[in-house]
């Protein structure tokens, strides 16, 4: 990153509410569940969230996993909600799908992949940000 | 005047919560308003009236009450990660909780969210 970009990272306004960003797989801890619950929760009334995925937290996005064969209760399905909660920005990290050899095919619409810069100056933009 | 809202997702006996203490004693102390403390997820088992540290190791539970009472900190857990981690939250005197925590829910978490001007998590 080259300085003029740190600067503009660091006075860029911040337009959005909260950023919860997914780090961990989705069936060896309950981090996806707990942040899926903070989410609807802040969807519910009304605040806007945006949800990042990134590191092994992109697991939770990749199509065709059912948690049930491992006895978990499938809280991936849903996501399929996240438009009747007006959660509509969802970023995914390239790199990070990269990494793990994963396609971009997701089990939601609409996610947006999204390059290690533009991941964090889309990060930037939230006033408070939650990690799980 | 700047407010500060902290979430808490480690449990009492954990390294980082120390981290969480003193970084929140250091505003209280400096005279910064933090509005609250949510504990979530592993967090919430501070509220559990009987866990026991040994004597000899960090007492975190001790020092939360300590600043609830000395700045009326408000020290609020989520029910349901509580009531998960076998602190039974559904009695009227919720006799388990520790009274120096407010039995709260995620609900909580968005008011304290939207009106603090920063938001940090341990």
């Amino acid at each position: 990153m080259t300085t003029i970009e740190q600067q503009t990272l660091a006075i860029s306004p911040k337009e959005f509410g909260l950023a919860i960003i997914n780090s961990k797989a989705p069936f060896s801890s309950n981090h996806g569940k707990d942040a899926l619950d903070v989410a609807l929760i802040f969807g519910s009334f009304e605040q806007k969230v945006s949800l990042f995925f990134q590191g092994d937290g992109v697991y939770q996005l990749i199509a065709n996993q059912d948690g049930r064969l491992v006895l978990i209760k499938d809280y991936l399905k849903t996501f399929s909600a996240f438009e009747f909660y007006d959660i509509e920005d969802i970023y995914v990290c390239q790199q990070s799908l990269v990494n793990r050899q994963l396609n971009e095919t997701f089990h939601i619409n609409d996610v947006q992949v999204l390059t290690s810069i533009e991941f964090g100056k889309a990060l930037n933009r939230h006033q408070h940000v939650l990690r799980f | 005047m700047k407010t500060l809202a902290v979430v808490v997702t480690t449990p009492p006996y954990s390294h980082l919560t120390i981290t969480a203490l003193t970084y929140v004693e250091a505003a209280l102390v400096a005279g910064i308003n933090v509005i609250g403390v949510f504990f979530y997820q592993d967090g919430a088992m501070h509220a559990n009236k009987d866990i026991s540290i040994a004597s000899d190791e960090y007492q975190a539970i001790v020092h939360w009450q300590r600043l609830q009472q000395q700045y009326q900190l408000p020290l609020h857990i989520c029910i349901t990660a509580a009531e998960k981690r076998g602190i039974a939250c559904d009695s009227i005197d919720n006799e388990q909780v520790n009274k120096a925590f407010t039995v709260s829910g995620l609900g909580e978490l968005v008011e304290l969210t939207t009106k603090a001007s920063r938001l940090v998590q341990f």
